[in-house]
């Protein structure tokens, strides 16, 4: 061979080679433990949140090469989930272990989160998929969690309630951006539906340092569907219909790339009349309608990536129950219908509020080996009115906030540091002369760091954050002018361990809440809670303590998890009745106690039996426990203690029933205990049981179909946390109804 | 193309969607309400249907009464303005 040909020889090698390599760096695949391919598993690019699929090869393939250390989620039904760190060079091979039992994992499950660790931190997720098929709603879906409840009055306005303690204090983000919709009000609801959201993660307490100290109760963080890579778009229709409140909701979503840019559009419209009580008459003014729509827009170039995300969002609930008297001395036949006339039945009714929310979202990511930046920037545009006359708001509330968060996530060995600061200002505005709260702005910056370490099976981390809040609020109409600084530091602990299959893990959380302008200066009638609410200049800041201990141990059948808690809350505010009344509506003053303490244990079972290996059963467990030292009552709103249980038996083992296209049946029962230790002005809840069934079918492989009943037995019931509970001696919630959900998926 | 048209209808109805608005009626039945020492409503006189401007004037206000009235409570109101005027409707039962 001459120098000419070995020459050619090695370059044709060399080139080879980079094909090689090159190709290697771009795909991956998935095998079982027998080396066989494993087809239509969901490989989730975290850091990049993309979503691919495996062909009937095993094979995955991304766009373009992917940084080190890039997080790779991989999962499907009947295997065990796999969170991977990509290096790039050698082959991409990834194998998952198949579950002894189909269905699902039993116990810790692998996989990447956005609100930290999941091992070190006490993290709860819940998939908001199939929430449309399956749910009422979106928080009602929430509240399957331990620990985690409802405040509401029908399907028109939904608070979500973690271990007692709702409103300001649980604090919710979208896609990064918090959401400031005048949350302090229960009347006020959450300000956005399922569309487009892929999953909630869950703080509980005030762990969640990158959010805020001001998450005492919890963070509540919702995350969209990520963005497919997929030759051909891809998307779905869905349309439910509820004989409750002859609700109908529809929605679409689409989802489409080509080569690294991706796009997501969805839309929804719902409407829905008064729900039906167990009696067959109808809660007056419970009705409400919902219109939204919102895209999303990626593009990933080498190491960056910028996501773009807007999101409109329009509700007009009606308020149930309202009268112009104490609400303890409102008969329900008053505020109950026993007729339903389509031709009404849908017409907004004062009083009822106008919502209107828009949020713009863009992220920046940039990722290379152990390094990750990244920066946040949102904007959020809530304008609340509510009427309770025809011609005029009672107020017209515009909130705007701006928030910038830049991060750096770097990992050294087996430290990951993540540093940052979040800037955030608020501009609330009435644009009417008749208002509640007053004109008012905040300044936030927030600058953090946090520690992880992780090594085997032991892990700790730490992080520590400082928060300096300027408020300031000029309003010549409520004649106030107020400016004001708070500042304070707050902390998170955690040490994680495992041992065999048991797991244990310790965390404390200090943190600290300033008061909010509405606590501080309202002054006004508010029709949505039927009170007149009166602020307080004097309020001081909150401080919470928490600590919170979590065992939790699994096999292939069987998982069990123990999660007590104690917290303790200091200079806690809250808005208690007096005598006296104003406009026909009775005083809520805003108070602060000096201690309260709230302490409680959850449980989660977690089943397969081996005999059956198509049922689940999963049970939880909730025990709270309220004192407000001041006195001798308990923390107002607090919900009563409850065993939820879910069974879902799959029917795809049995030929003749999949024949006739049954896919699973599912039971979900709530059992809530009595509720005897509450608040001064409030009552005792009895005890009840609550039963709702659901059967699924697959009517072919595009098109899904749920039918359930909800509220089984017809139990007439008023939840202590419900908006409406003090109202004629409680308003039930709705009776026994039936709905039927269809998605088709192309 | 076909995925094009497809997004195209989608896109516009949900455009139709969004600019369908729910709007009250224009008319409706007001009364006056009448309150006790401790502000709380006792009695209402209906004052009939009130539309449009009427009825921004009637709830902005109050409505101005011409004769003497008795409510179903025995409250007498003479002649004058009455700023307490609700014109929200009430749920109907009929048993």
């Amino acid at each position: 061979m001459n120098l000419k040909s070995l020459s050619k020889t090695l370059i044709f090698t060399v080139l080879i080679a980079f094909c090689f390599s090159a190709s290697a760096q771009n795909s991956g695949t998935v095998q079982d433990s027998e080396n066989q391919p494993i087809d239509n598993v969901s490989v989730f690019i975290a850091d990049q949140n993309i979503l691919l699929k495996t062909n009937k090869l095993g094979e995955f393939f991304f766009e373009s090469k992917l940084p080190n250390n890039t997080y790779l989620n991989f999962y499907k039904n009947g295997y065990v989930s796999k969170l991977v760190k990509y290096k790039e060079g050698s082959e991409f091979k990834v194998f998952l272990k198949k579950l002894h039992v189909a269905l699902d994992e039993v116990g810790v499950v692998e996989s990447y989160s956005e609100l930290g660790n999941t091992k070190l931190t006490n993290i709860d997720k819940k998939s908001l998929e199939n929430v449309f098929l399956r749910d009422n709603s979106m928080v009602e879906s929430i509240t399957q969690l331990s620990g985690v409840d409802i405040v509401s009055s029908g399907l028109g306005i939904q608070k979500v309630v973690v271990r007692g303690l709702s409103g300001m204090r649980v604090v919710t983000y979208l896609n990064g951006m918090q959401i400031n919709n005048q949350q302090w009000a229960n009347d006020h609801g959450i300000g956005f539906t399922d569309l487009g959201l892929g999953e909630v993660e869950l703080i509980k307490g005030a762990s969640a340092l990158k959010y805020g100290s001001e998450a005492i109760g919890g963070l509540l963080f919702f995350k969209d569907s990520p963005f497919v890579s997929n030759k051909k778009m891809n998307g779905y229709v869905a349309s439910k219909f509820d004989n409750s409140s002859y609700l109908s909701s529809s929605q679409f979503g689409l989802n489409w790339n080509k080569n690294n840019f991706f796009f997501n559009l969805y839309g929804q419209y719902s409407i829905s009349s008064d729900y039906r009580l167990p009696n067959n008459d109808y809660l007056f003014n419970s009705r409400f309608n919902q219109n939204a729509i919102k895209f999303s827009v990626a593009h990933r170039y080498k190491n960056l990536q910028n996501i773009f995300r807007y999101q409109y969002h329009n509700e007009n609930p009606g308020i149930p129950a309202h009268a112009h008297v104490d609400p303890a001395d409102i008969n329900i036949v008053d505020i109950t219908s026993s007729s339903f006339d389509f031709n009404d039945a849908y017409k907004l009714l004062t009083p009822y509020q106008l919502v209107n929310n828009q949020l713009f979202n863009y992220n920046l990511n940039y990722l290379s080996n152990n390094l990750k930046l990244s920066l946040h920037l949102g904007h959020f545009i809530n304008n609340l009115q509510e009427y309770e006359k025809w011609t005029r708001p009672a107020f017209d509330l515009t909130i705007s906030n701006t928030q910038i968060t830049p991060n750096i996530r770097y990992k050294i060995k087996d430290l990951t540091f993540n540093i940052g600061s979040q800037l955030s200002v608020l501009d609330n505005k009435n644009n009417e002369d008749e208002r509640l709260v007053p004109d008012a702005s905040t300044l936030n910056v927030g600058p953090y760091v946090i520690l992880d370490y992780e090594k085997n099976n032991f892990g700790f981390n730490s992080g520590i954050r400082y928060d300096y809040k300027h408020l300031k609020s000029e309003d010549n109409i409520l004649n106030i002018n107020y400016d004001n600084e708070f500042s304070n530091t707050s902390f998170s602990s955690g040490i994680y361990y495992k041992f065999l299959d048991n797991v244990l893990r310790f965390t404390y959380s200090g943190s600290y809440r300033a008061p909010h302008f509405s606590e501080l200066f309202s002054d006004g009638v508010h029709h949505g809670t039927n009170r007149y609410e009166l602020g307080n200049e004097n309020l001081d800041i909150e401080y919470a303590d928490q600590f919170e201990f979590k065992y939790q141990w699994a096999n292939e059948h069987f998982g069990f998890v123990l999660n007590p808690f104690l917290q303790n809350i200091s200079d806690f505010i809250s808005i208690v009745p007096t005598d006296t009344f104003i406009s026909s509506y009775r005083v809520y003053n805003y108070k602060q106690y000096n201690n309260v303490e709230i302490k409680g244990v959850e449980m989660n079972l977690h089943y397969h039996p081996h005999q059956l290996h198509n049922l689940h059963i999963e049970q939880s467990y909730t025990f709270l426990q309220t004192k407000n030292k001041d006195d001798q009552y308990g923390l107002a709103l607090v919900p009563a203690n409850s065993i939820k249980t879910k069974l879902l038996f799959d029917l795809n083992d049995y030929e003749r029933l999949v024949k006739y296209k049954f896919d699973y049946l599912s039971f979900y029962h709530v059992y809530k205990f009595s509720k005897e230790n509450f608040a001064e002005y409030e009552e005792l809840t009895e005890s009840y049981n609550l039963i709702n069934f659901q059967l699924g079918l697959k009517l072919n492989n595009k098109l899904l179909c749920t039918i359930g009943i909800n509220n089984l037995l017809n139990k007439e019931y008023s939840p202590h946390t419900s908006r409406i509970r003090g109202v004629a001696g409680g308003v039930p919630n709705p009776g026994r109804s039936f709905n039927i959900n269809l998605k088709y998926e192309f | 193309m076909k995925n094009f048209s497809l997004l195209s209808v989608l896109m516009i109805a949900v455009f139709g969607f969004m600019t369908s608005c729910s709007s009250s009626d224009d008319c409706h039945e007001c009364h006056i309400a009448l309150f006790d020492a401790d502000g709380q409503e006792t009695a209402e006189v209906e004052i009939g249907e009130f539309c449009g401007d009427a009825l921004e004037d009637v709830e902005n206000a109050g409505y101005q009464l011409t004769e003497m009235l008795v409510a179903d409570n025995g409250d007498t109101l003479q002649p004058g303005l009455y700023t307490d005027v609700h014109c929200e409707e009430h749920a109907d039962h009929d048993h």
